[in-house]
Formats: structure tokens, sequence, C-alpha cells
């Protein structure tokens, strides 16, 4: 699967800025990073830990402190050339005045077209394409600006498919959508690196996404180091949970998700299976309570007629309860 | 796509209007001369009153042409700016460029007690209008240098913004301040000459005003696709490879050889640059400027040229001044257009 | 651009959106700059000052010594004992405003019923004067050496201020908003006389008027007739008790201006005359109750705008003007220019002008001096029969005996 040149590597690279005369470094200890042909990566990290610095230093929009980025093997390129390689889906705000759907996504044909922009049949058949990957057709002749947010990703995500290039960095992508769309958005993005073999990075915060969708994850770290791996590699060795160790978060590792409370000691015996089980684990997580070995309160979730009940167990005392909310209310 | 039948169609409507305009101008003036006369003058001139003859060629033509460039000029010249700061209150004015050119002038009108070297100057075999053309297109180009080598160490253009408007500012500071010990008179013709006038350019001067203005509005049009990726903004443009130092190299030279050289034949005049490009892309419903290019060429010459014919007060013998009456009919036209696009949005 | 240096109110400049409120003003002062005049150019200007008596103590103001105004509108001169009185007025824009002025002998107690006018000690022995035309009157009554200050050094074509400026013996004050007040204070002059129109707000002079220092606006140039405007060198008089000596000079020019006049408006022939310079399209051109419009009709001129109404200029577009302009014999004050050459630069349109074909253009600047400051709007301004010969004699050769002319010169 490892082609001998991939699309992208890095090597010794460092991302920041400069403000003035002073340097300031964001990511100092990375990797070298590759990206091959097909891939779908998943940039994960904490707020503040530099991962819109390095998709924008990876797709050359800003200079890398130090290191080299090489695209297709050549480490130096052209505004123009690159543009026809990389192609970028950008959290910045797009209200230009009077522009339709139309010609905006017909914008992302700019490195193909000639000097007055006028467009042939094959940038047209490309601009038709992306809109019906990206599934916008009936949103073609709106205004930019009357669209919603979610409408205006996808816009964003047809108008870089139609610059065509090997590698599609995506910044945030999923942010101001909804969970049925994003996850249509991944399931698009795993889908087009599969049939079109482009390798596509993105940044996200959504982790139980990433997690299920990323051929690779990079997860960056506050202060810059960054690990990659097949997700469920970086789940299983405990980098994840490092990661986001210092914002007083755990993770939890079965369930693949971050736990939003924090762990209590009352504790409480549970027994029983199946969704149920799981749910109801949840919940008396979130009322503050830990499954141990062996409690005084004990909780047996059973099936009867195809729907669960709560069997409570408390000093003697036993109750039985048809909800989740009933049990919680007697048990608090 | 559909689009596009539905645009010939207003190009033509334009272009029409921008004729009658034209003959509307030709005809317009304090003295009345018939249409039959102004044709009369240009089809069979043998046959023309010698007087008719000297104010349709000698005073009216030249007028019209110098609206045409002007107009034309610039509200490209606002077009670009307007795109290249995603501003809608840009014009051309906002690189201190047209401060630039006052400055010029005011240094050659307010010599502020230096006349020897007005003398000096003169000497030298400038003198009159081209004396003014001359300062002007100095001080309009120096303002330029200055903004372009600027922008070479901005990385943005809201930073190329401020240090625009802090140059015009700063210009017209040193203005006021020659102003401040100037003579009277001095300042009285200073003062004209910042009201605008479409009707001191003549002869060998409009020849040059047009080989500039064609200068600038070709270079204007072939950036054209540059001002269309920087509709998404900086950071979308250069992901589609557009070089932005490159791109605002280029759109500021061409928004200031127009400007510049229009405020220096014509004086400033104000709001053709701000209201074109929104007339333009309210009448075309498009953000491509390979069709607001040439649309703002036709409306802002139209709009013009109809100033122009209104600025000739009916039944008086003055004029107002050019800069006034595009205030006065520019202003109206932007706010009816703004109240027009609000009811469209908020269904 | 020429020569005066003051003609306009504080702020006109700094303003310009009160600018349009000012433009009749600026309208009639510029009508003012258009205009002309002369007869005996003064041999050396000022000069000693040997007048007898100029220290006399004043009894009662001797009737030779007193002067009658006939012609100014805006200057009245009262001779009511000991003192004098002296009224500026201004009609302007239909209100007449007036400031009254008390020239007391030096010593003499301000007279009961006049505690708010304000007082000026005469004779006036130093002043500083804003306008070129202050210059010319003060010549005139042969008081130039008094001249301590003027506003703006660089127009004064006077050779003996001039060589003051250069002395030291006379100070560049600023002019207007740029009055240098502490210098003014320091000068203690006897009076600071301003161009400013009388009816215009008097702030700006406030903290020089607290210092004691009286300001006199003297504003020839508001005048609709020549002599009217010449006639104000009867103020310059009543400041120095000069009133016999200006008079005499004053009655001997209104005789041989009324004389040309009279030979002027006897000419069968009236050539047609255009005067001025478009400038940026619009052509500013003398309304027919100004003094230019007057002088052109004392002259012998057609002149077609002679029966249009007001007393200053009228702004005009080319296109307006360019009928008369292509058919008019003469072209008279055509501007800062002083060669054919020179006008077509401004614009080649003007060379089709009849007179320009015909070497017909007159401009007032034969006497300039390397500074660029003309003597028309000095000695000019209180000598309109020089004016007027020079134009009659440029309107109509051979009706004076041939001479060359003093002001105009012929643009080749």
């Amino acid at each position: 699967m490892v082609a001998a040149t991939p699309l992208l590597s890095t090597r010794n690279l460092q991302t920041g800025y400069h403000t003035g005369k002073r340097k300031i470094v964001v990511a100092g200890m990375l990797p070298d990073l590759r990206l091959e042909p097909g891939q779908l990566i998943c940039l994960l990290g904490p707020n503040g830990s530099g991962k819109s610095t390095l998709l924008r230093t990876l797709s050359g929009l800003q200079p890398a402190l130090s290191g080299e980025i090489h695209i297709e093997g050549v480490d130096r390129w052209s505004p123009a050339a690159l543009a026809r390689k990389i192609s970028l889906v950008l959290t910045d705000r797009v209200s230009g005045n009077n522009l339709t759907v139309d010609s905006l996504v017909a914008l992302g044909r700019y490195p193909w077209s000639g000097w007055l922009g006028r467009l042939n049949s094959a940038d047209l058949s490309n601009i038709d394409w992306a809109i019906r990957a990206t599934g916008i057709g009936p949103l073609r002749d709106r205004k930019i600006h009357t669209l919603s947010d979610g409408q205006s990703q996808k816009v964003m995500l047809a108008r870089a498919l139609a610059q065509n290039t090997p590698i599609l960095m995506l910044d945030e992508p999923t942010a101001h959508l909804d969970l049925p769309s994003r996850i249509r958005l991944m399931r698009l993005l795993h889908k087009l690196a599969r049939e079109t073999r482009k390798a596509i990075l993105l940044s996200t915060h959504e982790l139980d996404l990433a997690l299920q969708i990323a051929d690779e994850v990079w997860l960056l770290h506050t202060g810059g180091q960054l690990h990659s791996g097949a997700p469920e590699d970086l789940v299983l060795n405990g980098t994840f949970e490092a990661a986001f160790a210092e914002e007083d978060v755990t993770f939890d590792m079965e369930a693949g998700n971050f736990l939003i409370y924090t762990p209590q000691e009352k504790p409480v015996m549970l027994a029983g299976e199946g969704p149920a089980f799981f749910w109801t684990r949840r919940a008396l997580r979130r009322a503050g309570f830990e499954p141990v070995e062996k409690a005084i309160l004990n909780i047996r979730v059973e099936q009867r007629q195809g729907h669960p009940i709560w069997l409570v167990e408390r000093s003697g005392e036993t109750g039985e309860y048809d909800s989740i909310r009933k049990l919680l209310q007697v048990i608090s | 796509m559909t689009e596009r039948p539905f645009r010939k169609v207003r190009l033509t409507g334009l272009l029409l209007l921008l004729l009658l305009a034209f003959l509307l101008d030709l005809s317009t003036g304090t003295v009345s001369i018939s249409l039959k006369e102004i044709l009369r003058v240009f089809l069979s001139p043998s046959t023309a009153n010698p007087t008719w003859q000297f104010i349709v060629q000698g005073i009216r033509l030249p007028k019209a042409c110098t609206a045409v460039l002007a107009g034309c000029g610039l509200s490209v010249g606002g077009l670009q700016m307007q795109t290249l700061f995603r501003n809608p209150l840009a014009d051309p004015s906002i690189l201190g460029v047209t401060a630039g050119a006052s400055l010029g002038v005011a240094a050659v009108m307010l010599a502020g007690g230096s006349m020897a070297t007005l003398f000096a100057i003169k000497e030298l075999g400038m003198s009159g209008s081209w004396l003014i053309i001359g300062a002007a297109c100095v001080g309009a180009g120096s303002t330029m240098l200055l903004v372009l080598i600027l922008s070479r160490r901005l990385r943005d253009n809201v930073m190329m913004l401020i240090v625009g408007i802090m140059i015009g500012s700063i210009t017209l500071a040193l203005i006021s301040i020659w102003q401040y010990f100037s003579n009277p008179e001095q300042v009285k013709d200073y003062l004209l000459w910042t009201f605008g006038s479409l009707g001191g350019v003549t002869g060998g001067q409009l020849s040059i005003l047009a080989v500039v203005v064609v200068i600038g509005l070709t270079v204007a049009m072939m950036s054209s696709k540059m001002l269309d990726a920087l509709l998404l903004g900086e950071n979308y443009a250069r992901s589609m490879g557009l070089s932005p130092r490159k791109a605002r190299t280029v759109i500021i030279c061409s928004t200031s050889i127009l400007a510049g050289s229009i405020t220096a034949f014509c004086g400033p005049i104000g709001f053709i640059g701000i209201a074109v490009p929104h007339i333009a892309r309210f009448l075309f419903n498009t953000a491509s400027h390979r069709i607001l290019i040439p649309a703002c060429c036709l409306i802002g010459t139209t709009l013009l040229l109809l100033c122009d014919a209104f600025a000739q007060l009916p039944g008086s013998q003055a004029v107002l001044p050019i800069n006034i009456i595009t205030s006065i009919i520019g202003s109206p036209l932007v706010i009816a257009l703004l109240l027009r696009q609000t009811t469209v949005h908020t269904w | 651009m020429n020569s005066n240096f003051s003609r306009r109110k504080k702020g006109e400049d700094k303003d310009k959106f009160g600018y349009f409120c000012a433009m009749s003003y600026i309208r009639r002062w510029f009508n003012a700059a258009s205009t002309l005049v002369i007869l005996f150019f003064l041999p050396a200007c000022g000069g000693a000052d040997k007048q007898p008596h100029d220290n006399t103590p004043a009894t009662t103001v001797p009737s030779s010594a007193r002067s009658r105004i006939k012609y100014a509108h805006g200057l009245a001169i009262d001779y009511p004992g000991q003192y004098k009185e002296v009224r500026i007025t201004s009609h302007a824009a239909g209100r007449t405003d007036t400031l009254d002025y008390l020239l007391l002998p030096a010593g003499m107690a301000v007279p009961p019923g006049h505690a708010h006018a304000q007082v000026i000690r005469i004779p006036v022995r130093s002043m500083i004067v804003m306008g070129s035309p202050h210059i010319a009157q003060a010549e005139f009554a042969g008081v130039a050496d008094r001249i301590t200050g003027v506003g703006n050094g660089d127009y004064v074509y006077c050779p003996l201020v001039r060589e003051g400026l250069q002395t030291g013996r006379v100070r560049q004050v600023g002019l207007e908003s740029g009055l240098n007040n502490e210098l003014v204070i320091s000068m203690r002059p006897g009076i600071l006389m301003t161009m400013t129109n009388p009816d215009a707000a008097f702030g700006e002079y406030a903290t020089l008027m607290d210092a004691g220092i009286p300001v006199l606006p003297n504003a020839d140039w508001l005048e609709t007739t020549p002599l009217g405007k010449a006639e104000w060198v009867k103020l310059m008089g009543a400041l120095t008790n000069r009133e016999d000596l200006v008079n005499m000079k004053f009655d001997s020019i209104e005789q041989a201006y009324l004389r040309l006049a009279a030979i002027g408006n006897a000419a069968a022939i009236k050539p047609s005359v255009i005067i001025g310079m478009p400038f940026k399209g619009t052509w500013y051109t003398p309304a027919g109750e100004s003094y230019v419009a007057q002088l052109l009709r004392d002259a012998g001129a057609s002149y077609y705008w002679s029966d249009t109404k007001g007393t200053g200029s009228l702004a005009l577009n080319f296109e307006t003007v360019a009928p008369e302009a292509l058919k008019a014999d003469f072209w008279l004050d055509a501007g800062d220019v002083n060669s054919k050459k020179d006008i077509l630069s401004q614009d080649a349109r003007y060379g089709a002008f009849r007179a320009f074909r015909s070497d017909a253009v007159y401009n007032y600047n034969r006497r300039v001096n390397d500074h660029g400051s003309s003597d028309y709007w000095e000695s000019g301004a209180v000598n309109p029969q020089r004016v007027l010969a020079d134009l009659i004699r440029i309107l109509h050769p051979g009706t004076l005996p041939a001479d060359t002319l003093m002001y105009y010169k012929q643009l080749k």
C-alpha cells in the first residue's frame, strides 16, 4: 500500500509564526509525516495544540519555520503549481457579495483555467462532478450569503473537489454541522478517498467519528508533539488519553469516547447485558455512581416481554422500575 | 447558464443608454443648440455655424470624451479596490493616490511663499495646465510608489487598507498646512481645482489621458481572474495558486494609474468609484469581474455623462462642479440599491 | 494668482463645507482683483514726510483739511469738532453693517456718547496693513514709510516697503488666521488695517482690540466704481491728518478720470471686449454693477455682461462665454499669462478667439517685479485714471496722445 514516493512527506518540520523579528514555535518536535493516495487521515488534538498551523504549513499557506515539505518528492513549488496538487477547505467565512454557489464552485478551477478564467468543457465536467458528489445541485443558483452554515460547508468542499487535486486538506469541516450531516460528510470523505485515491487530511474535534473513519490519526499534543498511527493503536497504548490528560478529562477506552463527568465514589453493583446494560451504566456514572464488584446498592437489568426493567436492592429493600429516570429518582 | 442571454440584453441596453447619454451631454449646455445643428457639425462641417462648431467640437465633445474616460477609470478602480479590500466602502481614493495628486497640485498652486520656485519651473517651459497636470502626476506617482513599497512588506490587505488611509490623511494634512499659510487667492484656485472639472481636458491632454486610461483598464481586465479569486479571501486565493502580493501589486498599479491620471487631468471626482460597482453588481447579479469590469465601464460612463448634463443648470449660465453632482446623484442611488437588496434578503 | 495679499475672510479655505456660502464674497473680491487704475505713478513711494501740519495740535479741524466723500459707498468721514468720526459701512447681502471709529488727537479724552466706538489716535505714526491697495493708499498720502508691518511680504511691489522688509524695518505678521498676534502686539502699531469685510465677525481680532490696537477694515474692493474705490485714500488722509494733500491729489485724479471717461463714452465705435480666462471650465467675468464693468463703459467698450446685476463676478461656464469670446475685438486681463504661447499652454482652444488671432490680447502685468508682484494691484488701485487711459489707448487708438501703456501690455 505504501508507494515509493508518497504524495506528501515532511522532514524535520517545525511550524510556527514570525511576529516582527520574534519566532513563535507552535510545533517544534514533529516526526516525519507522510500522506499516501487513498488515505483518510484525521488530525486530532486539543484546542491550541496547533492543528490549524500544521494544516496551513503543509498546504503552503504559511512558511515552515524549518524543515522540508515534499510534494510528490519535490520540495519547491510555485503557488500556481502547488494549487494543482493541494486543495483546501478552511474555516474562513466566505461571504463574497453576489457570489452564487455555481460561480464559487467554478472558482475551484482557477489553477487550471486561462488568464481570463474562461472555463472549457473539462472544467465544466469537473464542476458538475463536484456538485453532484456533494449533493448541492439544488443550491446552484443561490447566493452564498443565503446559505446555512452546513450548506456553506458543503459548497466549500465542492469548490475544493472542483479543484481536483490529489491532496485535499480540510480544517474542521464538521464544525458547524448537525450530527447526521457530520456523519454524512465523514462518509463522503471516506468514500472519496477510496474511490478517487485522493489523500485526505482533515482536522476535527469529532473524536468518535475520527476513530471510526480514519485510516490513520495524527494526534497533536499541547506543546507540539505528534503521535501518528492507526486510531485503535493510539487508544490501546494510552496515547489518546495522555494527549488530553491536561484537560482534566478522562478517555473511556471501552466506549471510545470522553467522559464528561469526573468519576465519583458512590459504589454500586450493576448486573445485566446488552444495550440496556450499557446505557444504564452511563446514566449511573452521570449520577455519580461507580460500578464496583460489591456494594450495598445492587441493581440488575433484565428483559421482560422485550422491555428492560430495573430491579433495585438496597439494605434489604427492593424495587422494580420501568425507566432509567424512575431508577435514578429512587437511588439518588 | 441561463444568465448569458439575459446579460447580453442588459449590456446592449446599457450601451444604448450610454449612446443616449452621450448625445444628451452633447446637446445640453447653456447655449441652446438643436440636435440637428449638432449633427450638422459632425456630418457637414462646412455648412455649420462656426460658433456652434467651436462649442460642440471644441467644448462639448472633449468634455464628453473626458467623461467617458473618467467614468470608466474611476468605476473600474473602485471595483478593484472593493474586491481587493473586501470592503463595500472602498474607492480608488482609498490608496491615497488621489490625495497624492492633490498634494502635487497644492505644491504648485499654493506656492506658499516660494513664488520664486514657481517662476523657476515656469522658466523650464512648464506652464499653465501642463504644470498642474505634471505636478499631479508626480504627486500621484510618488504616493503610488510609497504604497507599493509598503505593500511588499505587509502581509495582508487589511493592513494595506489602513496604510492607504493613513497615507491619505498625512497627505491631506500637509495640504491643509500649505493652505493655512497661503495667499487666499491661491487657496481659491486650489479649491476650485478640488471641485473637479471635465471641461479642462482638450487636444493633446485628452489623447494622453485616453492612452493612460486604456492601459489601466487593460491591466484591470487582465487582473479580473485574480479579483475573482480574491472574493474568497486571501487564504483561499493563495490556495488556488494566486500570489497575494503579486495580485496586490498588479491591482494597486492598475487603480493608481487610473485614479492618478484622472485626478491629475480632471481634479478629484468622488462617488463614481464607490457607487458604480454596486450598481453593476446589482444589475448583472454576478461577482465575475470578467463581466463586472465592462459593466462598470458602461455604467460609470453613462452616469458621469448624465451628471455632466445635469451640471448645466437649466436656465442658468453657471455650471455646478462635477464633484458635487456626482455625490448628489450617486448617494441616493446607492441608498436605493441597498433598500432593494434588503427586501430581497429578508424573505 | 496675482498680487493681493489678503482679500478673504478667515476660515474660507479651511472650511470647505462653508465654501459655497463664502462664494459670493470671494467672487466680489475676485472682481476687485480684476480691475484697474492709475495716472501718476508716484515717483518714489512714500519718501520723507515733510508735510507741515502733521503735528499741529488740532483745535478744530480746518475746513481745508476736511474730506468729503463723493463716490465711495462704504466710507464716511465726519468732522464734528476737534476730532473725526469714521464710519465703515457694508451693504453686503441685503444688510447694512456699520463700524464707527473715533479719530482723536493724542491726549484728547473720549467725547461723551462714544463709549463703545473704537478710538484711533491721530496722526497715526505706524501701521500694519494687510492688503496691496493699503500700501498704495499710504504711498498716495506720502506715508508709506509709516508701514511697519504687512500680512505677507511676497506680494509687495512698493520698493520702499520691499526694502523695509529686507532691512527688517517692516515685519511680516501673517494673514488672517495665520496672524501672529504676539508679534503685532509687541509692535504696538497705531492701527491694523485689514481687508476683512466689515460685516464679518471680528472675533479673530478680539485679542488685538483687547490689547488696545485699533483694527480698521479698509474695504475699497467692495466699491462699485473706480473712483469710489480710489476714494478710500481719503481714509488714509484722515488717519494721518493729510486731508489737504490727499484731497488735492484726488481732485486731480477725479478730473482726469472724468475727462477721459467723456472721451471714452463719446467714442463712435465701441469695440467688444472679454475679460479674464476660464479656470477648470468656469469663467469668472465682472458683473454689470462692478467697478470693472463701470471702467469698461467709461473706456468706451462694449461689454456683453454690462447690464447684469451684481457687484461681483459672474461665474459662467466656458460655453456661455464662448460665442462672445470667439468674436470679441479685444481680450483683456487674461490672467497669469505673459505671452500668447502661455495662453495656448493653458488651453489650445483659446487660439480660436478673434482677439487672439488679431493680436488684441492685453494683460495688466507690464509692471511686475522679479518676485512676481504687480504694481497694477498697488498704484493701480489709487490711480483709476491711469488704468482708464491705458484702456482707451488700447480700445481707441488715436483718441489720446500717443504714449506707452502704464500697466497693460500687449501679449505677443
